[in-house]
């Protein structure tokens, strides 16, 4: 087939979402020549309709992923399409990972080791959090840093009426980090907290693609290109450079988009995906696998919401969709009990409306007909809730495969992910579930109850390590033996945590972009 | 280990019904384009199944149009869909629910000698507490549970989930910018 040629770029970042949007607006306003190739269509804050039906239309609409294992579901729903990604409707927790997560196996003989240290991120979480406007107030458990330069968003009525349960415990609430404004900042209003953050935010009080990092990266000269599909990355005949990548545009039309700098910056398991169609005889099983690493140590976190119904009215329909509060004592501690591992975090008090995943109709499935009718009447005023992050470890079972044997709608092989939940993790889980029961039943809700085991967030894949036999990329993200292809995205944690993966995306995207910036005479011929 | 009397009265019947039914349901399709124009990817039969199935679930849901909603949603790009199953399971989203469709009649018609738009308030109620449960006797593809659930969502949607359902619950809606129409 005959390819459609365009002129070379300097960069070509794939994926217009939270990673690929920020490494675009930072490498144009640094002077690169920068395109974005983005696999669905054009998004306008017009089409963030506050609906929970409305926008779904938000969310993927790419290839089907084959999922098994005890820990995947609803991949569909984190993952976005269209310009801004999954960036449009995110949920804006602003969370730093804490210093004992990325080196977890020195400490702890278990999971991996980052090849970087907190003190190494710091500075660039500092960066990302003045970038997209942080809120929140100092809170001890939390890694030191910067002060965020908004104050925190104000209790809630739900996390009053669930805050009585921590203090019984002993455990210390605070008020939440988002990526949200509580004050003007930057020129983007405050927020209304009417709860519509997972449906997008026009108002923009939310730091998303469409309101931050567009406007940059447009003014700075980036070009975005929609309905472009990237097929594999191309390298010259000795596989040590990528040349450019070959993407399918709506008609299906094979295009070729030669670079001097590739970055894959797609979603976790499209990054990997990407790389294993990217084989050729250089890489026979994929760039950035020589170790068949590649595609290894996805990464989920294990969650469960424990809801309740109080008393009093908790206004469940106001707020954000994050969380208003937040709970971090204990999160150092991953051997909570003999046979468990791992860090947890509480996340107090989603905004939630009666329909949807995390709607309150769902946060009781089994109820039907008039029972159900009495339960929405009531939880719509008295309901609270609280989700539980637990850390999953890093082992290389648990992965990003293709499966030639099922093609997708581009008649390329389909993703496959398998992830199960290692038993030491589902037992700190489980431990969390009961402290979270307690917790409830000590605020005196009338009714407390745990939901299941979901999964929630998605990493690993092309994880970054000193060691090229045993990881994909450096700690810049640059893929082994081939110096001018990036991998940007949560695609390149070796460990989770147990925190919410955008901060560390983030501050992983500038350190990134400073290098490029500081080598540009090394990557550019 | 199965007896023979069980695995007559589980096999026989149930081979007998999904005749039926796949034959009942096959005409359905035939006649589509006579019975009612106004469907795009189910059938009139179909279509009310749903709809008595999901109104089974929450009440008010066929009149505030739930079989409509999943039609319509069926019938057009997946990437405008919205219907929640995309978030689960979109790589056969019409075949997902013509199947359920089909096993909530196979279900029924094992069950009650009936069809489900036939059957009792106390039949229905029945099937899908079974759905629930995960205890149908014939009905198994797609998983039962995971179709109640589904199938709940898309009815608590257009009852509850709409400005006119917010409404009815007493939350205010508070849009930043309001949905064109409920779906």
């Amino acid at each position: 087939m005959t390819k459609i040629s365009h002129d070379k770029v300097e960069v070509v970042v794939i994926g217009s979402g939270i990673a690929g949007s920020t490494m675009a607006a930072e490498l144009g306003e640094a002077g690169f020549t920068v395109l974005v190739l983005e696999a669905g269509p054009e998004r306008q804050l017009s089409d963030m309709i506050s609906s929970q039906i409305w926008s779904r239309r938000l969310r993927w609409a790419g290839p089907e992923v084959r999922e098994s294992g005890d820990l995947v579901g609803a991949a569909n729903f984190a993952m976005g399409w269209g310009t801004g990604g999954a960036g449009l409707h995110w949920y804006a927790n602003w969370y730093r990972l804490h210093p004992d997560d990325f080196h977890v196996k020195s400490l702890y003989g278990r999971s991996l080791d980052w090849p970087i240290g907190y003190d190494d991120l710091r500075p660039w979480y500092d960066r990302a959090q003045s970038y997209f406007g942080v809120s929140g107030d100092e809170d001890t458990n939390a890694p030191p840093g910067e002060p965020y330069p908004m104050p925190a968003i104000p209790l809630s009525k739900q996390s009053q009426a669930i805050k009585p349960g921590f203090d019984a415990e002993g455990l210390k609430l605070t008020t939440n980090t988002l990526a949200v404004n509580s004050v003007p900042y930057d020129g983007r209003t405050s927020c209304l907290l009417d709860g519509w953050c997972d449906a997008g935010c026009p108002i923009g009080a939310l730091a998303n693609p469409l309101v931050l990092q567009w406007p940059r990266a447009r003014k700075a000269g980036v070009e975005l290109r929609h309905n472009a599909y990237a097929e594999r990355v191309e390298t010259d005949p000795s596989g040590s450079k990528a040349t450019g990548v070959v993407y399918l545009d709506e008609q299906g039309r094979e295009n070729l988009q030669p670079a001097d700098i590739v970055i894959s910056a797609c979603h976790t398991i499209w990054n990997a995906r990407l790389l294993m169609l990217s084989a050729n005889d250089k890489h026979p099983n994929g760039l950035g696998n020589g170790n068949e690493t590649l595609g290894r140590h996805f990464t989920s976190h294990a969650l469960t919401t424990i809801h309740g119904l109080f008393t009093q009215e908790t206004e469940p329909h106001l707020g954000v969709s994050g969380a208003n509060t937040l709970c971090l004592e204990g999160y150092e501690d991953k051997q909570p009990a003999k046979g468990a591992f791992g860090s947890r975090a509480w996340l107090v008090g989603q905004a939630a409306k009666p329909n949807d995943l995390l709607g309150t109709a769902l946060a009781k499935p089994e109820l039907y007909g008039e029972t159900l009718d009495a339960y929405l009447r009531q939880a719509s005023l008295h309901y609270g809730n609280m989700t539980v992050l637990c850390e999953e470890d890093s082992i290389p079972e648990n992965r990003v495969t293709l499966d030639p044997s099922k093609k997708d709608r581009y008649g390329l092989p389909q993703a496959h992910v398998q992830n199960s939940l290692p038993q030491a993790n589902a037992s700190r889980l489980d431990l969390a579930r009961t402290e979270g029961l307690r917790i409830f039943n000590a605020a005196g809700a009338t009714d407390a109850w745990a939901g299941q085991r979901n999964p929630m967030h998605m990493m690993g894949g092309t994880i970054m390590g000193d060691d090229a036999s045993a990881s994909v990329t450096n700690s810049y993200g640059q893929v082994h033996e081939i110096d001018n292809l990036f991998v940007a995205g949560a695609s390149l944690f070796p460990t989770p945590g147990a925190i919410n993966p955008t901060a560390t995306l983030a501050a992983l995207v500038f350190r990134t972009a400073d290098y490029i910036r500081t080598h540009r005479s090394e990557l550019l011929p | 280990m199965m007896g023979r009397r069980r695995f007559l009265t589980r096999v026989i019947p149930t081979t007998f019904w999904v005749n039926i039914v796949i034959r009942s349901l096959s005409r359905n399709a035939e006649a589509k384009t006579i019975e009612n124009e106004s469907y795009k990817v189910l059938t009139t039969t179909e279509a009310e199944t749903l709809a008595a199935w999901c109104t089974s679930i929450v009440s008010g849901a066929d009149q505030a149009g739930v079989a409509r909603f999943v039609d319509e949603n069926l019938a057009g790009d997946q990437a405008a869909s919205l219907l929640l199953l995309r978030y689960l399971d979109a790589s056969d989203m019409a075949g997902f629910y013509r199947n359920g469709i089909m096993g909530i009649e196979k279900e029924c018609l094992h069950r009650f000698g009936l069809s489900f738009a036939r059957a009792t308030v106390v039949q229905r109620m029945k099937l899908v507490e079974a759905a629930i449960a995960s205890e149908t006797q014939v009905w198994t593809d797609p998983d039962p549970n995971f179709f109640y659930f589904i199938s709940r969502s898309d009815a608590v949607d257009v009852v509850y989930g709409t400005q006119l359902g917010f409404v009815d619950l007493n939350v205010p809606y508070l849009a930043h910018i309001p949905p064109p129409r409920s779906w």
